[in-house]
């Protein structure tokens, strides 16, 4: 299955560098050591340098910012292709909403995907045990067939594992956790959700927290980053793979968009019709608050 | 040289603590029980919770010398009385098992910030009060490349006392006076067993010579390798040798009876967006391509020329922290390609 959808992505690729349609695709590669990462394909030549695996981990998303203006001033927006799996366009869809990406300069090559893997293991991680998708709600152009998925993961288990503790234990867990964060914020860059110019935790005027590489300002900044992600976390986990200190950022995210779920039957970027409830405003709407 | 056994060295180190602060390799449980787990420098009120057979740690040692935040001062204001204390460490150190990299890396930092007007009181103070205690690598790990900037995995240059890994223990070479007084009281018999010479191979890795860099600055290809960059701080806040900080005052107290203000120093990152903003918003380091290229020309062009020291000493760590797979040996490799294709073209049109 990878094999085909690989052989399918570099076509397409080449195909659309080949006609002009896009100035660059998007995608994963294979580095000389063997990992898989991010790849920038602009000669439809180097199309064949594309791989797919279940390794391709990242979300692909966070590099549209780079896009969003032009290269020099008065030039046009270049079209990019992008390789996105469901939950990566769900992302996507959470930036379209938020208007922050022009539909038409993005060409989604959508991959019906079988879940993702943890690093060196042929186990898929939680959050793919867990996913409903399979195959993205948009596309351009879709790769792939979708695939059997057997048996899908109780959706909040490790979330209601934690609500299960008392507040002085939530608190000791935390307080282990954020006490390796070196506030090196690759988080925060992997995050397609988080694209501040300027964000709160660096904010000089008005000044939200602190330069100090401490617990109490480590602590501010992930508590408000969840609440920042709230309705907006799609679950991509690209801030936990990329954490150097291997912090369960999913959890603090997860708990989030549970209560998002309960208060307002929605899951973030789920459905390319609905917005974001914290992006709506009903005069009649009444919360149970 | 001399020859003791792990569990003499362990006693000796257990005896240290009683004087000083022992900091050695010790692992640290991630994600509240979920298995996974980092190897860091921290300090050890055991020698139990020593790990002696290591890698790599995940992060350098460089924060017990520059740590991720200190209080430069303090200001103290009553009425119309001012105070200015000035927070010196003072605290005495012993740094085991430190890898040679991370030990040259060190000595870059001096170069850099003792060695240069106006030194580093705070750093200078530090490196004074703490012992190195080196622990040679058999051979070159996954992503280290030190041989190819000069190093070796049983270099002792940059140590006091160095370790060697033999049959039955340990061998003990004492470098300097500071290592050998710190020995006293250690278990160990003299012995004129030579000390073991650590596998060298490793990566053949070019580095272009620092007056050869300006030409590629335009080059390109600055802007296609840091396309993946996701601009975080990862790599500069792992790397032994990166350096950077911010420094503001803080108030801490306010009110009628007079204000106290802190001086706090953190690590900085020449890779965030932020780093190079001005006064007036503008940014002369504005894209990621303009900052991932300058962390690498720092490293192997300006600190050479300005001090004398490339600042890279090889521990791979950035390679294996980015989360997007950049990696420093393979743009060695290629921006030496790309030098001599310069100047194939060079004499072509000459
Ligand atoms: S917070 Fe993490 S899981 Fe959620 S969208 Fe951002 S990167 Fe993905
Ligand atoms: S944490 Fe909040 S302020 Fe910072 S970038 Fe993310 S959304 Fe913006
Ligand atoms: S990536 Fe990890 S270590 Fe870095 S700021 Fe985020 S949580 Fe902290
Ligand atoms: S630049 Fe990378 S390889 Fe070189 S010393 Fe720093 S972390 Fe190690
Ligand atoms: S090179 Fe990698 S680790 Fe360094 S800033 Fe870029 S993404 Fe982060």
């Amino acid at each position: 299955m990878s094999e085909s959808i690989q052989t399918a992505l570099r076509t397409r690729a080449r195909e659309l560098l080949e006609l002009g349609e896009v100035s660059c695709v998007i995608g994963y590669e294979r580095s000389p050591r063997g990992r898989v990462r991010p790849a920038f394909i602009y000669e439809p030549a180097d199309a064949d340098r594309l791989v797919w695996d279940n390794t391709c981990h990242h979300n692909l998303m966070v590099y549209l910012h780079d896009r969003k203006t032009p290269p020099r001033r008065g030039e046009e927006v270049p079209r990019v292709a992008v390789v996105a799996k469901p939950c990566d366009v769900r992302a996507l869809n959470v930036l379209l909403h938020e208007g922050q990406i022009a539909r038409e300069k993005v060409f989604v090559i959508g991959v019906a995907c079988a879940g993702m893997c943890e690093e060196g293991t042929e186990e898929l991680q939680a959050r793919c045990r867990r996913c409903r998708e399979r195959v993205p709600i948009f596309y351009d152009a879709l790769v792939g067939e979708p695939p059997k998925v057997t048996a899908v993961d109780e959706d909040w288990a490790d979330v209601v594992e934690l609500e299960g503790m008392s507040a002085a234990e939530r608190l000791a867990f935390w307080t282990r956790e954020f006490d390796r964060c070196i506030r090196c914020y690759a988080c925060r860059q992997a995050c397609p959700g988080c694209y501040c110019f300027e964000c709160m935790a660096e904010q000089v005027d008005p000044l939200w927290v602190g330069i100090a590489i401490e617990l109490p300002e480590k602590a501010f900044f992930h508590v408000m980053r969840a609440y920042h992600l709230a309705g907006r976390c799609v679950e991509c986990n690209a801030c936990e793979l990329a954490c150097p200190m291997h912090i369960p950022l999913s959890l603090l995210n997860r708990k989030i968009a549970k209560e998002v779920e309960a208060l307002f039957g929605y899951r973030a970027g789920g459905d390319p019709q609905t917005p974001p409830p914290l992006a709506t405003f009903r005069k009649d709407e009444e919360l149970p608050l | 040289m001399k020859l003791t056994s792990r569990e003499q060295l362990a006693a000796w180190l257990d005896a240290l603590m009683e004087r000083a602060t022992v900091i050695a390799p010790r692992q640290v449980e991630c994600g509240g029980g979920s298995g996974t787990h980092l190897l860091l420098y921290q300090p050890v009120a055991s020698s139990a919770e020593v790990v002696f057979d290591f890698q790599r740690t995940a992060m350098s040692p460089k924060g017990y010398f520059l740590p991720s935040t200190e209080v430069l001062f303090e200001i103290e204001k009553r009425s119309n009385e001012v105070t200015l204390d000035e927070a010196l460490p003072q605290d005495e150190q012993v740094l085991f098992a430190i890898r040679p990299c991370d030990a040259r890396g060190l000595r870059v930092l001096d170069a850099l910030l003792v060695e240069h007007e106006p030194a580093d009181a705070y750093y200078a103070q530090r490196r004074r009060n703490t012992t190195l205690v080196g622990l040679a690598c058999p051979h070159l790990w996954p992503e280290c490349f030190c041989t190819a900037i000069g190093g070796a995995p049983d270099d002792s240059a940059d140590v006091d006392i160095m370790l060697y890994e033999v049959d039955g223990g340990y061998l003990v070479s004492e470098i300097t006076e500071k290592g050998t007084a710190l020995l006293a009281g250690l278990n160990a018999e003299e012995t004129d067993q030579p000390a073991p010479v650590s596998d060298r191979s490793g990566p053949s890795v070019p580095v272009l010579a620092p007056e050869a860099w300006p030409a590629l600055f335009n080059e390109l290809y600055w802007a296609r390798l840091s396309d993946r960059c996701l601009s975080c701080h990862a790599c500069t806040y792992v790397c032994p040798t990166c350096r950077c900080f911010d420094v503001r005052d803080y108030t801490r107290a306010a009110g009628p009876n007079g204000i106290h203000i802190e001086r706090l120093r953190s690590w900085d990152s020449c890779m965030a967006a932020a780093y190079r903003r001005i006064a007036g918003g503008h940014n002369p380091r504005p894209s990621k391509m303009h900052r991932l290229r300058n962390r690498y020309y720092c490293k192997f062009n300006y600190c050479p020329q300005d001090f004398g020291a490339v600042a890279c000493v090889g521990c791979g760590r950035c390679i294996a922290v980015c989360p997007v797979g950049i990696d420093i040996t393979e743009m060695l490799g290629e921006v030496a390609a790309l030098a001599a294709t310069l100047e194939e073209r060079g004499k072509g049109k000459g």
